[in-house]
């Protein structure tokens, strides 16, 4: 038993210890926000026709695109018809420019034909006539089809088209320069390609991720047929990406009309392939397999990796902004407050931490010292997460956030108190130490239990349903309260077990109960 | 330790919270009438994050920010919550500052102003009006979400305690936050996005501590579920039993607060927290408050109404029978003495014994009659 509280207790302590060293040795120190630290400055103009509620929604997926766990907190405004993104924490402007993200014109395309690129710069395109194999080298093996349950919805077993790679597939370094070569060469019939290869309405020649190069023809469809929820999921073991189809003329029926045509192999879509295309790039280029989505939901698979699903998913979310935009202006912003502000909040957080360790020292006395040690651990614990994910999800802490971090401190330590005021009580009965501290465990955790539950239930559901700074609120509420719920089983509990065994605490005053000398044993 | 204080430390006072329930509830329904009045007559001073305004931008040549500043308030525009910043670009430094919504003759004379200081033509200094950054969306789907998060929150007390604990508490989250927000309207204070979060954090504070008493009164109406007593007395005997703890945490929590305040936005003067640590401070103490004044009186209404209660409702037990109720639910134990040391504390365990007892929650209350007097 002893062993098993010792084992948890030095367990917490190295796991948040190497965290935080790791944290420190990498570099990771949480990145401050735009109040703060300033940061880079994007406008945004809008082109070609748009109407004012186009602009809104593009306002909400861009600020979603820039703000997607809700921790940045940018402030993106309209100023008249441009759209102003404040991204807190980035002093290079190129980065600015990659977070908010090229473009972003969603083209769904069908395939005319498709190959790789290899090193004689010659390609080999196949014919129209596809090889029909189960071979598990193809480049693209990914299928479209409907989900499961919808009304109607047949998933067809057709005989998939896969494109064998040749063996010695490599990418020339300089594939940019090659493109057009291979498309003036490849194809058998005369087919006129363009060289723009974002202009939806011409045939082009499209590089995908790895090398592979698609001969696609004129845009069957936007992303916008889609609607804003695209996920990747597990589906019998492998990476999917499930997205609803909007409804009406501009949604479904546009993507029906291109699924039949490909389904069919029709001649404007002979290989039954439709390439996902982001600003001239193909991301994916699955294959139907059904000609009408009755059920609303399409389905991507293929052996993705856990990664590329995601990047799909996120494509397929948000890649369609409404309006088009170009980048008017690129600048670094200075911080609203500065630095002052955020000494003056910690130096007095701090101090108010410290009062109240204070008047714990005097109301508990010695048990003061494993929430002093649990504050310890919690602190380094959120300190780490929130410098990993400044690094990872561009997290910005603003002075407010910073001030609610160190009140949630003030409320963390309620677990200690529940626990200490159930101990308290049984001490008063007369019972040793040693048999009280277990039995107040058990009770309290289930009242820790119950009252962090509803917090994280909370914190979940703002999470999900929310944008912006409400976003970002959440998720700090739910971290903080998981940290509690984290110390307070795997620190507190055996550190109070164990003083309670210990020797340390005999003959000494806790809780106002004067222990006796030998602890009951 | 002894008196008054030593009572409480030890959770053995006996105030008569459900008796004095009409007093938390009519304070309370007054200070929710003054938020209405208040909301109707002023409305909400809402930041300039909500409802956008005016930005100039100038080239920074001579001008520094504390000019830029200094014509704000020449001009009478409150420069507390207005945004002033240095951009750094292609075309060379600029200064923008954005304030609240203004005139359009202010706009001209601040971009005349900011012109004739930066010593640059008046149509290099552009005006532009700002749309908010909190868009309608995002305050559309933070209410929706919140909506959701109740109704998610009620089915988990009524199924973990039980559903008029659910209401309850709701009410009061929905006291607290209602009376906050009338805190801002009535003094005309700012109404920011951080705010906003500390609403929010008041409400999960508010929750929080609700669902600690509610543990408690859960746990000691399973103790007396065998014997008559009323549920009145049931929530006494809990909230004596937590005050301490109720007292203890808020201490902890308004502490860092309080510190924010003082220290940090007066002393230190970084004013951008004061709004902040106030919205805090009076969300905590009203949290505070509530769950004993608001959350746990109303619960004491609504379950003194079932069958089981109702002919014991109006009879409470106060004083000194209240701390005996609490007492005799507490088993005696009586420790074997050791040897040598504790000899010497037999005095003060006898004491110990006849008032009080460990809180043997699993056990059934001891028969009245066996009670050693």
């Amino acid at each position: 038993m002893a062993r098993r509280l010792y084992l948890s207790l030095l367990g917490i302590v190295v796991l948040v210890g190497s965290l935080l060293a790791g944290n420190l040795l990498a570099g990771n120190v949480p990145s401050l926000g735009l109040d703060l630290q300033g940061g880079a400055s994007v406008t945004l103009q809008p082109e070609g026709d748009f109407t004012p509620s186009a602009l809104a929604q593009a306002v909400d997926i861009i600020s979603q695109r820039v703000n997607a766990l809700g921790v940045s907190e940018p402030e993106i405004t309209r100023q008249g018809n441009n759209v102003v993104v404040n991204l807190p924490g980035v002093n290079d402007q190129q980065k600015a420019l990659d977070i908010i993200g090229r473009q972003g014109e969603l083209l769904l395309r069908p395939v005319l034909q498709a190959g790789t690129l290899n090193t004689d710069t010659a390609t080999s395109i196949p014919g129209t006539d596809t090889t029909i194999a189960g071979s598990k080298t193809s480049v693209v093996d990914t299928t479209i089809a409907a989900t499961e349950g919808g009304p109607g919805s047949v998933r067809s077993r057709g005989a998939a088209t896969t494109i064998p790679a040749s063996t010695d597939t490599t990418v020339p370094a300089s594939s940019d320069s090659t493109v057009p070569a291979v498309a003036t060469t490849a194809p058998a019939a005369n087919i006129s390609v363009s060289e723009d290869t974002t202009d939806p309405n011409v045939n082009a020649v499209l590089l995908g991720q790895n090398g592979e190069a698609y001969l696609v023809g004129p845009a069957g469809a936007t992303g916008k047929v889609f609607t804003n929820n695209a996920q990747a999921v597990i589906n019998n073991g492998n990476w999917t990406v499930t997205v609803e189809l909007r409804k009406g003329a501009d949604g479904a029926d546009l993507w029906n009309a291109l699924t039949t045509k490909c389904f069919n192999r029709d001649a404007t879509c002979p290989t039954a392939r439709i390439a996902i295309a982001l600003d001239g790039t193909v991301i994916s280029a699955p294959t139907v397999r059904e000609a009408v989505f009755t059920g609303g939901n399409v389905q991507i698979s293929g052996d993705f990796s856990q990664s590329e699903a995601r990047d799909l998913a996120k494509i397929l979310e948000f890649g369609a902004v409404p309006v088009k935009f170009k980048v008017a202006t690129v600048q670094t912003v200075s911080p609203t407050l500065g630095k002052d502000s955020l000494r003056a909040a910690i130096i007095s957080g701090l101090i108010g931490v410290l009062l109240v360790m204070a008047f714990f020292f005097v109301y508990y006395r010695m048990l003061t010292i494993v929430v002093v040690g649990g504050l310890m651990v919690s602190s380094a614990l959120l300190w780490s997460i929130i410098a990993l994910i400044s690094r990872s999800n561009g997290l910005a802490l603003t002075l407010s956030g910073v001030a609610g971090i160190i009140v949630s401190i003030g409320v963390t330590v309620d677990s200690y108190v529940v626990f200490f005021e159930r101990i308290k009580d049984e001490l008063h009965a007369g019972k040793s130490l040693r048999s009280s501290a277990q039995r107040s465990f058990t009770l309290a955790w289930r009242t820790i239990l119950a009252a962090d539950t509803v917090s994280f239930l909370g914190a979940l559901v703002l999470w999900w349903l929310t944008v912006g700074s409400v976003r970002g609120f959440a998720f700090f509420l739910g971290l903080s309260t998981l940290c509690d719920v984290i110390v307070a089983y795997f620190f507190t509990r055996p550190a109070v077990l164990l003083l309670a065994r210990s020797k340390f605490l005999s003959g000494r005053k806790v809780l106002g109960v004067a222990l006796p000398e030998s602890s009951a044993q | 330790m002894s008196g008054m204080f030593g009572r409480l430390y030890r959770g053995e006072t006996t105030f008569n919270f459900v008796g004095r329930r009409w007093w938390g509830f009519g304070i309370s329904l007054a200070f929710v009438v003054v938020t209405f009045i208040s909301l109707f007559a002023q409305g909400l001073n809402l930041g300039i994050d909500f409802k956008g305004g005016v930005a100039w931008e100038v080239p920074a040549t001579t001008i520094t920010v504390e000019d830029v500043r200094a014509i704000l308030e020449a001009n009478k525009i409150p420069t507390a919550d207005a945004k002033i910043q240095v951009l750094n670009g292609a075309d060379g430094k600029r200064i923008r500052a954005q304030v609240g919504e203004i005139s359009t003759s202010t706009r001209t004379v601040v971009q005349t102003a900011l012109s004739a200081k930066a010593q640059v033509d008046v149509q290099e200094v552009s005006v532009a009006s700002v749309s908010s950054s909190w868009g309608r969306s995002i305050t559309e789907k933070a209410v929706r979400a919140l909506l959701i998060f109740f109704v998610i929150v009620s089915m988990y007390i009524a199924w973990r305690f039980e559903w008029k604990m659910a209401i309850a508490a709701i009410l009061a989250m929905v006291h607290d936050v209602l009376i906050s927000v009338g805190v801002y309207a009535t003094f005309g204070f700012s109404v920011t996005p951080a705010t906003v979060i500390a609403f929010l954090t008041i409400l999960g504070f508010s929750l929080y501590d609700t669902i600690v008493v509610f543990d408690k009164v859960h746990e000691n109406t399973t103790r007396y579920s065998a014997s008559k007593v009323s549920y009145g007395d049931i929530i006494n005997v809990s909230m004596n039993q937590v005050l301490m703890r109720s007292i203890n945490t808020s201490l902890a929590a308004v502490l860092p607060v309080l510190s924010l305040l003082v220290l940090g936005s007066w002393v230190m003067g970084a004013i951008a927290l004061q709004e902040f640590a106030l919205a805090l401070l009076v969300g905590l103490l009203l949290g505070a408050y509530s769950s004993i004044y608001i959350a746990t009186p109303l619960l004491a209404v609504f379950k003194g109404r079932e069958l089981k209660f109702r002919t014991l409702q109006g009879s409470l037990r106060l004083g000194e029978e209240m701390a005996r109720l609490g007492a005799t639910s507490k088993k005696v134990v009586t420790r074997t003495p050791g040897d040598g040391a504790s000899a010497t504390s037999t005095q003060s365990d006898i004491e110990r014994e006849t008032v009080l007892a460990s809180s043997a929650l699993s056990h059934p209350p001891r028969p009245r009659k066996n009670r050693r007097r």
